[in-house]
């Protein structure tokens, strides 16, 4: 669909006065004049928007509306522009009131209305007015339009029509049976799939039929564009081809097309599957390493995007921890990349992150708002299959206690009732508590050095500080107010009485030993703040960590940090 | 974009405001303007302060905003969250290399091996058009070009897997004269990025030319006999590998390596492929001239006198040298197949995480990595259309046939989607405006009379 040239400007009166409801304030300068269309369109950056664009915010009740183009004499609305300026004319204006005023063109942008759509962000306006119409309609409208043969919905009246114009009008069938709406994802497919090369292997001994006619079958809306009745689905021969060292397999030896490759096969990449022994890994590291560093190490080796289980080497399924997220040291396993293999429960991940991140508190927060967490990140990495498990997750992302809010203040008050889908998980507190509360941590006084958190642990004090830290060397000496542990790196002490106080109450399934650490975490308030989230712990760390009391505390008076409308556009 | 934050209408209580006028604290301070709203322009924002803080060795402010950014960051959210989540997790693993010796391990980067079959690559590119334009836009000028002639070679410099030529070998099957014979050359080696398959390329000319006989056109396929491809990719660093096969690899694009013949219409095929190529000297700044990889592969390729050269890319500039620049850039620009993605795509779908994921790659790539390791390196199609230019090309309009084509494609895959024509005879593939793929052919200048 091409952009829309129609740069027809809005009725002024309309657009920049009417607010309803829960709107935004109405946009900034809206110009009475109207101008003439046809503005050029600049060549802007990809993504990057004109600076020099006005932005136009409209209410939704003038982006639905019909009849946006009001005489202002008699006003009588209409659909188009062109059909006002027609009707003007019939008022007899003089000369210059009939005349739009010419003005520069300035490029307008238009946001949508709806404060959590990503279109509300003047840097991801649309350029025309059709489009961000539609875009309202389509996005927070209802869908009024049905189509007959299926069951599509459509809030656009067009694109209903143009549905409805190529809905089980066509359609492609493989051998294979998958079936295609387009010819040239058909096409693609049958190119590649292994009916094709099935039959043709079997197709040797006599002449196969190039150029299939269609086959009527009794429904005649589906025009079946494969050759000779499909055979049953061989198993995939792809593993063979692979191995073959560029020999072609007998079937296709006489294929048509000579395949020839040179000298050596080149193998398919090969699947680096990570071997690390984490326990040992963690012995060894651990003393020198920050939490913080540690998991970023773990991340990036725990990248793998586990695909099907064929593809990675191991096919024994890890063995699944305990369902208890809470157990942790025992979920270390070496083979994490059969990730797959366990349950799509959250809780019972075999990464090594849902150890590191598992909350203690099991069942209670099993259901928690979905708060984001860079936990989910990790265990969506491990888990593409199973993203919907992850903000159910029993993985308690460092929060605030707004998780209680976070549901119902995105979507504000009533009226917003547009949504599509179930909404995002969203951030478990606005934006300005996450920034104070970041900030807070930044001026916190505590006890532990930066350098502590970093990692330099040792139970003395921070007296091991390996040369090489980078980010260690400014922060030699510990600070009271601006270095925090409490941010990354809150250790807080080894079991004692300190974690408890951190712990909030939840009660500790690690047991008095474990250090308990957050990622990028506040160890979390103690005292008041009536925190449903909880830091994240990570266990005893082969006991590598005994730290001095860190207790991080960067402690968040009073925390009641309401989930004040998180605005997402 | 210069506008007037519109005013927040809620008021916003805070527990300790003094802290906000905290001189120390530079991560508040900065980020007064984004109070209440976390749109897409304070995670920018907040990812730049991230970047700087890095650069700067500031650990602290490093990690506030990274526990800020991670409150954001969801794979399964919205577009935003999802791209913020990319982002956060490039710039941990930028900054994990500011302090490699104390996490102990080798720094070979992230490995993300998620390989695909055939037929589900088949399906990944047509999950968003994102690739079909360039596969229907080249194809059409293709088939155009080599009008009259009895014999096609074909040099596919791509990411894809040879997912394009299906439809051109359809395409030939239906030629009213007839189809030529149909020679496709692929190079051995390719950049380590995603979609990975996991098949060899032999693998996947075995199946094309089985298509091909079905088809009834006469088919060869050719893999460029390199043998640096084969080194073990353990004895060479995964990222510098790529630059050292490059040139290997140019050093077989001669006429008697490729087995050029005279009566054969060359056709060369660039699709996602210039930005793989150092287009920097060694001094890490852009350049245009003979000192560039890019430059010398456009030299060499002109020097086999195509008859037609198809450059297919996407649209923005994700070279600059700048880190902040490069954040910027790739998170206003990214955010489009994102975007994308979300119209079409259900948030817990499985192919849209892992197309996603792919893009994450490439942000990791863009933001954590520098020097040779930063493989992509990502023009516009400006500055693209200059380099060609530069190189002795001049560009070919798009038919109008071609156009029509294109446009019944994005039809088919609903609204959003659009089309628009730039300079140079460029097409340029628009989401909601914006520009996401360009396309553009080109043939030697001394060729034009």
């Amino acid at each position: 669909m091409p952009v829309d040239l129609d740069n027809s400007s809005t009725a002024s009166g309309e657009a920049s006065v009417s607010s309803s409801g829960n709107q935004p304030p109405p946009p900034p300068h809206q110009p009475p004049s109207k101008s003439t269309a046809t503005a050029k369109k600049k060549r802007n950056l990809p993504g990057m928007p004109d600076p020099e664009a006005e932005v136009i915010a409209l209410s939704p009740k003038t982006l639905l509306a019909t009849n946006r183009f009001v005489c202002e004499i008699c006003n009588k609305g209409f659909q188009r522009d062109q059909n006002l300026q027609l009707h003007r004319r019939g008022h007899n204006l003089p000369w210059k009131l009939r005349q739009r005023s010419s003005k520069d063109v300035k490029k307008r942008v238009y946001v949508c209305p709806e404060p959590s759509c990503v279109h509300h962000d003047p840097t991801r306006a649309l350029g025309d007015l059709t489009g961000i119409k539609k875009h309202f309609c389509r996005k927070h409208g209802e869908k009024k339009w049905k189509c007959d043969k299926c069951s599509k919905k459509y809030a656009v009246q067009s694109d209903w029509k143009a549905h409805s114009k190529i809905c089980g009008t066509r359609e492609y069938k493989c051998d294979c049976g998958t079936l295609f709406s387009r010819r040239d994802s058909f096409i693609t497919h049958r190119a590649f799939c292994d009916a094709l090369a099935e039959e043709s292997a079997r197709a040797q001994p006599h002449t196969p039929n190039p150029n299939p006619k269609p086959i009527q079958e009794s429904d005649p809306k589906v025009q079946v564009e494969s050759s000779p009745p499909p055979a049953p689905l061989p198993p995939p021969v792809a593993p063979d081809f692979g191995s073959d060292q560029g020999q072609a397999p007998p079937g296709l030896a006489q294929s048509n097309g000579m395949i020839s490759s040179p000298v050596l096969a080149i193998q398919s990449p090969v699947l680096h599957k990570e071997k690390l022994n984490f326990p040992c890994l963690f012995d060894k590291c651990l003393i020198f390493m920050s939490p913080f560093l540690l998991i970023i190490f773990s991340l990036l080796h725990y990248a793998e995007l586990p695909d099907n289980p064929p593809q990675f080497i191991e096919e024994a399924p890890a063995p699944a921890p305990s369902p208890t997220p809470a157990t942790v040291t025992a979920g270390f396993n070496g083979s994490f990349g059969s990730g797959t293999s366990s349950s799509s429960n959250g809780s019972s991940t075999s990464s090594v992150f849902a150890s590191l991140f598992a909350s203690s508190t099991a069942s209670g927060n099993l259901q928690a708002p979905q708060t984001p967490a860079f936990t989910d990140l990790i265990h969506a990495m491990a888990h593409p299959d199973h993203p919907t498990d992850l903000t159910p997750s029993s993985i308690e992302p460092i929060s605030l206690c707004l998780s209680t809010n976070q549901g119902s203040s995105i979507f504000g008050t009533a009226g917003q009732e547009r949504r599509q889908y179930a909404p995002p998980p969203q951030p478990a507190m606005s934006a300005t508590a996450l920034l104070q509360k970041a900030a807070q941590m930044g001026a916190a006084a505590t006890n532990a050095s930066l350098l502590r958190g970093l990692g330099i642990v040792s139970s003395s004090s921070s007296s091991a500080q390996p040369d090489n830290m980078q980010w260690g060397q400014r922060q030699m000496e510990p600070e009271n107010s601006s270095v925090t542990a409490g941010l990354g790196l809150g250790l807080p002490c080894d079991g004692g009485s300190g974690l408890k106080e951190l712990m909030m109450g939840t009660p500790s399934v690690f047991g008095p030993k474990h250090a308990t650490l957050d990622f990028l975490g506040l160890g979390m308030a103690a005292g008041g703040s009536p925190s449903g989230g909880l830091s994240a712990l990570i266990t005893s760390i082969g006991g590598g960590l005994d730290v001095a009391a860190a207790a991080a505390a960067a402690s968040f008076g009073g925390g009641e940090f309401s989930g004040k409308d998180m605005r997402r556009s | 974009m210069r506008t007037e934050l519109r005013g927040n209408t809620t008021s916003i209580s805070l527990q300790n405001p003094s802290l906000f006028n905290d001189p120390e604290n530079s991560l508040s301070g900065e980020l007064k303007g984004c109070l209440g709203s976390l749109d897409g322009a304070c995670i920018e924002k907040l990812l730049l302060h991230c970047a700087s803080a890095l650069e700067h060795n500031d650990g602290t402010l490093a990690q506030q905003v990274m526990w800020v950014l991670n409150n954001v960051a969801s794979l399964v959210g919205d577009p935003n969250q999802r791209l913020t989540s990319w982002f956060l997790r490039a710039l941990i693993s930028r900054a994990s290399k500011v302090c490699p010796a104390a996490m102990d391990f080798d720094g070979s980067g992230t490995i993300r091996r998620r390989q695909m079959s055939v037929t589900e690559l088949a399906v990944y590119v047509d999950l968003i058009p994102w690739h079909r334009f360039g596969f229907c836009a080249s194809n059409s000028a293709i088939l155009k070009a080599i009008e009259g002639y009895s014999k096609v070679h074909i040099l596919d410099f791509s990411i894809t897997h040879c997912m394009q030529w299906p439809t051109l070998i359809d395409a030939l099957a239906k030629r009213p004269e007839g189809p030529p014979s149909l020679r496709i050359t692929v190079p051995s080696c390719r950049p380590p990025v995603p979609p990975f398959l996991n098949v060899s390329c032999e693998e996947v000319g075995l199946r094309l030319s089985n298509f091909a006989k079905f088809k009834d056109v006469p088919f060869e396929f050719n893999v460029i006999d390199d043998p640096a491809c084969f080194a073990s990719p353990e004895s060479i660093p995964q990222e510098s590998s790529h630059e050292f096969h490059f040139e290997s690899l140019m050093n077989h694009l001669t006429p008697s390596m490729l087995n050029l013949r005279d009566d054969e219409a060359l056709v060369i095929n660039c699709q996602n492929w210039l930005r793989y190529l150092s287009n920097i000297d060694q001094k890490g700044n852009v350049v245009q001239d003979s000192s560039s990889l890019r430059d010398a592969f456009l030299r060499t390729v002109k020097f086999l006198n195509p008859c037609i050269l198809v450059v297919v890319d996407e649209d923005s500039d994700l070279s600059a040298p700048s880190l902040s620049s490069r954040i910027t850039t790739c998170f206003n620009y990214l955010w489009i197949p994102f975007d994308a993605l979300e119209t079409f795509l259900p948030k817990d779908s499985s192919q849209r995480v892992e197309y996603e994921s792919d893009i994450g790659h490439k942000i990791e790539n863009i933001i954590s990595f520098e020097g040779l390791q930063r493989i992509e390196r990502l023009e516009s199609g400006i500055e693209v259309a200059q380099r060609m230019k530069n190189a002795g090309f001049s560009s070919v309009p798009f038919c109008e046939d071609t156009i029509g084509e294109v446009r019944s494609l994005l039809e088919e895959h609903a609204s959003g989607w659009g089309m628009k024509k730039e300079a140079d005879h460029m097409l340029v593939l628009t989401w909601k405006g914006h520009n996401s793929v360009f396309a553009t052919a080109w043939v030697p200048s001394d060729l034009q009379d």
